[in-house]
């Protein structure tokens, strides 16, 4: 039973981690320090990939999401002058009210899907994740796959357009 | 549960004899680099602390670390000092996907010289690579001075630009060999009996042009620009805390990058055996030191690039020739 405990405390220690920064990333006030925590959030969700045994998606969590999208992020985010800007100080009243029902029932059917359905269970040991998840991709998921490429392409297209100089 | 506690002791043992070789490594190298760089210019290098100044890296080390602490007005200090870690922490993190030689057999237990032997090996590399990338930006910002930023923001421009012209140039070798792992590539290697780089040239020259760019050496070091932006995004440090970042991004990343080179073109530790069992380590150590050389070089002899010129130069002639370069690889692996 060793491995198996131990297991255990570094799922808990990561977890931990985990909650800790998301809760940093609604809590804190500074931007740069929220992107600081949404990193810490994105490092911890990997760390749990690999426990879970999900290498590959591990090292995407880590190349695509937290250096790809995130350095775009900061870029934004360290260039605006935030001490110029007025900021909003108090709470967003409508905004609350109609937030929280949905958020409240979100709650209740997430409660209801963790206590009454089932986990999914790992099918057998996966030697190479990496060659799996590529077979299944390419063929079972192929039309998918391609759709969420073109989304993307139509995505960057729509960013060019929007970002281009007008003459 | 013994063999648990084992295997953790020896990991936590590999993971020092790794971490402090690199420091110490990296210390000295500021010294050949010192020496180098006079002889190439025409000067001695560092002479007076010890024969041949070999104790200069100690008294540097000694010098930074009894420095004043100085932070600027102004400055973000929980970030200013993240910011080191950030940095320093990557850099030294992909030490431990690099094989240093072959597995053997010690009282019936397989031992690989390696940390960190996972199926995603090259996938972390990238990943830790361009992690550091946040080092910079932080420390740059969090220092609240002009000169600082623009630093980390180029350095920012630059590695998001190499970094896909680093992944789409390795896909080709990945490709031949078929896994991600670096202890496989090696040993594909080995096994076919030829090192990549006589299959991957392209993708060889595209690896170097994206290992000075993300490690900032020249040409491609506009993040320092010592003429223009006094030395960039580490300006506003003093110290040890200066110290710490060439150590991450000069030295310890350009191991780094260097070793990767060599487990994914050079055929990691394959190699005559002139030093009998010794000798794995023997080449691979001397194939990254042949390439660390190279790096430290160019940096002594060629000007700097602009920066505009940097990421036109990634973006609209590198990332198509690495497109072509998988494109073509993936035919021809396909047909053969």
């Amino acid at each position: 039973m060793g491995e198996d405990r131990v297991e255990w405390i570094i799922f808990v220690v990561l977890g931990t981690w985990l909650i800790l920064s998301a809760l940093g990333t609604v809590f804190v006030k500074s931007p740069i320090h929220v992107i600081l925590f949404f990193l810490s959030t994105l490092l911890a969700m990997a760390a749990i990939f690999l426990v879970l045994g999900a290498e590959l998606l591990a090292g995407i969590q880590l190349i695509i999401y937290a250096v790809a999208i995130v350095v775009f992020y900061v870029l934004v985010i360290t260039t605006i002058p935030w001490e110029k800007i007025k900021r909003f100080e108090g709470i967003y009243k409508s905004e609350l009210m109609v937030a929280s029902p949905i958020l409240f029932i979100l709650f209740l059917l997430m409660s209801y899907m963790v206590v009454k359905g089932e986990f999914a269970q790992p099918v057998g040991l996966v030697k190479d994740n990496v060659k799996d998840l590529g077979k299944e991709l390419f063929t079972s998921y192929l039309f998918p796959f391609e759709v969420a490429s073109v989304i993307l392409l139509v995505a960057m297209i729509g960013a060019i357009l929007l970002g281009r100089k007008e003459e | 549960m013994e063999s648990l506690l084992y295997s953790l002791l020896f990991t936590l043992l590999k993971v020092l004899i790794v971490f402090l070789t690199a420091l110490g490594v990296g210390a000295y190298l500021t010294w050949f680099e010192r020496k180098l760089a006079g002889h190439i210019q025409n000067r001695l290098g560092p002479t007076v602390v010890g024969p041949f100044g070999l104790l200069q890296p100690i008294a540097d080390a000694i010098k930074l670390a009894t420095k004043e602490t100085v932070i600027p007005r102004g400055a973000d200090k929980p970030v200013y000092y993240m910011a080191i870690i950030m940095a320093l922490v990557p850099s030294i993190l992909l030490l431990a996907v690099i094989p240093w030689g072959p597995g053997f057999m010690v009282n019936g237990k397989y031992i690989e010289p390696i940390i960190a032997d996972v199926n995603i090996a090259l996938l972390l590399a990238f990943a830790l690579g361009s992690l550091s990338v946040y080092g910079t930006i932080f420390s740059g910002w969090a220092s609240n001075s002009k000169y600082a930023f623009i630093g980390s923001l180029r350095k920012a421009a630059v590695v998001i630009a190499y970094e896909v012209v680093l992944g789409f140039s390795v896909l080709g070798v990945i490709l031949l060999a078929g896994t991600l792992s670096t202890v496989g590539i090696v040993e594909a290697q080995i096994q076919k009996g030829v090192w990549f780089i006589v299959y991957q040239p392209v993708a060889f020259i595209l690896y170097l042009y994206c290992m000075l760019a993300e490690s900032g050496r020249v040409p491609f070091d506009i993040q320092e620009a010592e003429a223009e932006l006094v030395t960039g995004y580490n300006v506003e440090y003093g110290g040890m805390k200066f110290g710490a970042f060439p150590l991450a991004e000069w030295y310890v990343n350009v191991i780094a990058l260097s070793a990767i080179a060599v487990v994914l073109f050079f055929g990691g530790w394959d190699g005559p055996k002139i030093l009998g069992p010794l000798s794995p380590y023997f080449w691979f150590v001397a194939k990254t030191f042949a390439l660390v050389f190279f790096t430290i070089w160019l940096h002594w002899t060629l000007p700097r690039f602009q920066a505009k010129d940097i990421t036109e130069i990634a973006w609209k002639i590198l990332l198509p020739i690495a497109i072509l370069n998988v494109i073509i690889t993936a035919v021809v692996v396909y047909i053969f």
